[in-house]
């Protein structure tokens, strides 16, 4: 009962406004009128009386604003006329409103584009059915969790039921699977998979089948499912190519089923093939990665928990399989594939947020001296009946409009100006696609920055708002202009907030700089090969020509000297690897010398590289000498060894000579004679420019175990390098037919310069330098503009005492430097509280930065001076203006 | 005693629901009706009247309708409701509770304690 006729009440006076509105006035004249006659009948004449009466009556303004309070509709009545009031005041000072939606839209735009790359990289869920049951099966050590199983693992593993609903090993879709047959072969990505990866993937089946554990077995028939991709654009989405043969790599597959449009593996494929892993191998490398969907009443600890106790199982069977410190556990998935770019994006985020707060204190400074020359109206208004909170929302409403707009302007400036940013600098972030085209508007972009728009508007807005409401009302309509000074603690706010941007941009100039630093540091780097004129491609090494080495050496060599006869061309060669894009390790010892742990002396990289390979990359020999045409099957076994080697394992002695057995014990396939050291070559830098050089082994192209060229040529691309003496793209269309050709007709793919593999391994420390060079380049712009505002309106507030000091005497120069003094002191200020705070926050930093120190002097100094230089300049141009202030004209001044 | 007392805080709700109790009201009325029953004893803020007038409708208490007033003008009455009438006594009630309290408090002598 009551409630209803409460909101009867609200409902009628919200759609009755005017109507009530008049009653209430009718009701009230009727008061005051009945009061008068009252007061006429007793004798006091009628005019007399009417003021009487209403000067008993009270503020009728204030009563009236009290009964629309008490009959409820305030709320909505407060925001529709506070809006319309501020639209009206913003409209009125556009120079003010640019400036403040301007900066806002800065602010507001770098957090939306910092936000849309972390929303796509680590808060979506992965696009799998439940995302969160599914876990990265890992081998684990104190050093670090390592994705990578074996198959005698992956079969130990899988006995895991109780814990897991269906267990899934599948390889990196490393080489690429040649689609031969038709008029064009291609190249495109194929994973081999375990008949578990679909179900542990939920993978869509929109034609056919997928394959069976059944077909998942050594010796098991040759079936492929596609991708909805590779079937539309390969096949014409053809209905009924299920069943139909295709040539992959020479051997007939039968295609059974095809994916849903949907699916979207990592890495990214269009062919699955089944793994059909030995049940009783005893390889002991782990090149697969193993994924599991958990049962859905299993926690992720107990999924820990049951793999901890399988590899124990494991190692009491068989003690040599697993390693003295290895255990295993499980990991969401989604950790894995984020896990190397979470740290570089939160100090992103941490450096928008700076930027942001920068803006607000801006914005805040300018509603602040807004607030000044508003303070008339303001009072006008309380004295009118408006109460404190009543005043403090209309200017939180226009807070809110501006930051809203802002917000608007900065969403599309922060969104697109990303996708501008990735197309010019495609950087290698997961998930988020081709040149960034998973990074979208979604929902979630959306409610954060409208979040942070409501949050700025409050952050800037408050204390303004706050701040005048506590002035006296008479002292503000007595003073008679609308320049009434702006009090003392009120330049005391805003030189805080002046010192707290100053402290801010600082900071974050810091964190730029330190990245600039390490760009440079890594340009400088001596990478200890020549990437200049070299190209590269890869090739797939698939097909029965190519399951045993010689097979492979046959044809490099066939290609070095058809490729090296074209005119142009320096030197060619064929290997496992480029130079900084890593490769396989392999475990070593040194025959003649007791094992350092287990059996092995050491573990250390392995690249197998034709002879020309020193020679295309320019890596020096420092002893000894590097491969010749003659190392091949037939003669003796070689190896060379890098420095790095050489001065881990043999310190001072020399190692040529000596003789290693690599790989001894893994497995019967892998099995190598002892190689001898014919010479040392120069270091180079192998995983990445900001990483020494680790020590490597090479073995000659043609000496290479069968079983080792089966396993790369299953799960790494060969690659070739072409030294040229033009430019190399301008031999590029020649080299690729003569490639192709000497093959056999393999696709040719990834065709790069040295130089851009270099670049691509910098990437994405670049896009972070760009970024956050960026993002410091606004907050000083933000800085500067907030100290200049600060001072200008200083000097336009004082201009009167200015006047005075100057007919009393004082210079034009001595007022230049009192002003340019009051402002450095803010800005120094600033700067040391800023470099106090940088120094604990750049510790954030070290995982990103090379070579620079967090405290670089340098890097402190430059900053602290270019900051400063900014201020000075910022503080320079009111300066100027004060001391040219006119005396007579400025006593005048009203 | 001349002193005229001002209205305690809350008070004033209870003493309009009282005014209209008699007989339906104008906002004017209502002021006079008290001043009257008080033998002008209690000093109302006419300011303060309306806003208190226009809450007690908004809760239900008290209900208006236009009217014609004694010299044939155009005036709002109220008069109580029937949630009023309940609120009015549970107010009543609670009221001398409370003057019954304080005055045993404030009669209480040394002695007693």
């Amino acid at each position: 009962m009551t409630l209803l006729s409460r909101f009867r009440s609200w409902l009628r006076a919200l759609v009755r406004r005017s109507r009530m509105e008049s009653e209430m006035d009718t009701e009230l004249r009727f008061h005051i009128e009945a009061f008068a006659e009252d007061l006429v009948r007793s004798g006091v004449p009628r005019q007399e009386a009417l003021r009487r009466a209403r000067i008993e009556f009270g503020g009728i303004e204030r009563a009236k604003e009290e009964c629309r309070e008490a009959r409820g509709v305030r709320l909505f009545e407060t925001v529709w006329q506070d809006t319309k009031y501020g639209l009206r005041m913003l409209r009125k000072s556009p120079g003010f409103t640019a400036t403040a939606i301007l900066t806002l839209s800065l602010g507001i735009g770098a957090n939306t584009a910092i936000f849309s790359v972390v929303n796509a990289v680590l808060l979506q869920p992965l696009s799998y059915p439940q995302p969160d049951r599914l876990v990265a099966l890992m081998r684990s050590s104190p050093a670090g969790n390592q994705w990578a199983i074996s198959v005698p693992k992956l079969i130990v593993y899988r006995e895991q039921t109780k814990v897991f609903e269906s267990i899934a090993a599948y390889d990196s879709a490393g080489p690429g699977i040649n689609l031969t047959g038709g008029d064009r072969p291609e190249q495109v990505k194929g994973i081999h998979a375990s008949a578990g990866y679909f179900e542990v993937f939920g993978a869509p089946i929109a034609l056919g089948r997928v394959y069976t554990a059944e077909e998942d077995r050594p010796g098991g028939p040759h079936v492929a499912v596609i991708s909805d991709g590779l079937w539309r654009r390969r096949f014409g989405a053809d209905p009924t190519l299920v069943g139909r043969t295709v040539e992959l790599s020479g051997d007939p597959y039968q295609i059974i089923g095809v994916l849903g449009p949907g699916f979207k593996s990592d890495p990214p494929a269009d062919i699955w093939l089944p793994l059909q892993a030995d049940p009783n191998s005893t390889n002991q490398g782990h090149y697969l990665r193993a994924a599991a969907r958990m049962r859905p009443e299993v926690t992720l600890g107990q999924a820990q928990a049951a793999m901890k106790l399988a590899v124990e199982e494991l190692r009491r069977k068989f003690p040599n399989w697993v390693g003295p410190r290895e255990s295993a556990t499980a990991v969401p998935l989604r950790d894995t594939v984020v896990s190397g770019v979470r740290s570089a994006l939160l100090i992103l985020i941490g450096a928008v947020g700076f930027v942001l707060l920068i803006a607000c204190a801006n914005v805040a400074n300018l509603l602040l001296a807004r607030a000044t020359l508003r303070k008339r109206e303001l009072a006008i208004r309380a004295s009118m009946g408006a109460g404190r909170w009543r005043i403090v929302s209309q200017l939180l409403t226009e807070s809110l409009l501006l930051s809203l707009v802002g917000g608007a302007l900065g969403l599309v400036i922060g969104f697109f100006g990303l996708r501008a940013l990735l197309a010019i600098n495609p950087v290698n972030l997961p998930r988020i696609g081709e040149h960034g085209a998973e990074i979208t508007l979604d929902s979630r972009v959306l409610l954060y920055t409208l979040l942070v728009s409501l949050f700025t508007a409050i952050l800037f807005g408050l204390v303004p708002a706050i701040s005048p409401t506590r002035e006296d009302l008479n002292a503000t309509l007595r003073d008679s202009g609308a320049r009434s000074g702006g009090g003392f603690r009120q330049n005391k706010t805003r030189s805080i907030l002046v010192v707290t941007e100053m402290a801010m941009a600082l900071i974050l100039l810091v964190g730029a700089a330190l990245m600039i630093r390490t760009f440079e540091a890594l340009r400088s780097v001596r990478p200890g090969f020549d990437g200049h004129n070299v190209l590269t491609m890869q090739m797939a090494l698939s097909g029965s020509r190519f399951k045993k080495t010689a097979g492979a050496a046959q044809m490099v060599r066939e290609v070095e000297q058809r490729v090296r006869a074209m005119p142009g061309v320096e030197a060619v060669a064929g290997a496992c690897c480029l130079p900084l894009t890593g490769g396989p390790d392999f475990p070593f010892a040194i025959v003649g010398r007791a094992p350092v742990s287990g059996s092995y002396s050491g573990d250390v990289q392995w690249r197998n590289v034709s002879p020309q390979y020193f020679e295309v990359f320019r890596i020096p020999a420092l002893r000894g000498r590097v491969f010749t045409a003659r190392d091949d099957a037939g003669s003796t076994p070689v190896a060379l060894i890098n420095e790095a080697m050489a001065k881990q394992f043999w310190q001072n002695e020399n190692p040529i000579g000596a003789q290693l057995l690599i790989g001894h014990g893994i497995a019967p396939e892998f099995e190598d004679a002892p190689r001898q050291i014919v010479g040392v070559v120069g270091d180079i830098r192998d995983y990445g420019l900001n990483n020494e050089p680790a020590p490597i082994m090479y073995v000659p192209e043609a000496q290479v175990p069968d079983g080792i060229s089966a396993l790369e040529n299953r799960l790494m691309p060969f690659l070739w390098a072409v030294r040229t003496k033009v430019a190399p793209f301008s031999l590029d269309t020649e080299i690729q037919q003569e490639v192709r050709a000497t093959s056999g007709g393999l696709a040719v793919a990834h065709v790069r310069s040295m130089e851009q593999v270099v670049g691509e391994s910098t990437a994405r420390g670049d896009f972070d330098t760009m970024l956050l060079s960026i993002f410091a380049g606004v907050a000083l712009l933000l800085a500067a503009i907030g100290v200049y505002g600060l001072m200008a309106y200083a000097v336009q507030q004082r201009t009167q005492e200015i006047g005075i000091r100057m007919a009393l005497g004082a210079s034009p120069e001595k007022v230049r430097k009192m002003v340019v003094w009051q402002g450095m002191r803010l800005a120094v200020i600033g700067v040391v509280i800023g470099v106090v705070a940088a120094l604990e926050l750049t510790r954030f930093m070290a995982g990103l930065i090379y070579r620079v120190k967090t405290w670089d002097p340098t890097v402190f100094a430059v900053v602290a001076v270019l900051l400063s230089a900014a201020a000075w300049l910022a503080v320079y141009v009111p300066a100027r203006r004060a001391s040219r202030v006119d005396p007579i004209v400025s006593l005048r001044y009203e | 005693m001349d002193k005229q007392l001002d209205v305690l805080q809350g008070t004033l709700d209870m003493l309009i629901l009282k005014a209209v109790s008699l007989g339906p009201l104008h906002g004017y009325g209502i002021l006079f009706r008290i001043q009257q029953i008080s033998r002008d004893r209690l000093e109302i803020q006419q300011g303060s009247l309306y806003p208190a007038l226009y809450r007690l409708e908004h809760q239900g208490w008290i209900a208006s309708e236009w009217g014609e007033s004694e010299n044939n003008r155009k005036a709002k009455y109220y008069r109580l409701a029937a949630a009023g009438k309940r609120r009015l006594q549970s107010e009543t009630e609670k009221w001398n509770r409370m003057a019954e309290v304080i005055a045993g408090i404030l009669h209480t002598t040394p002695e007693e304690v």
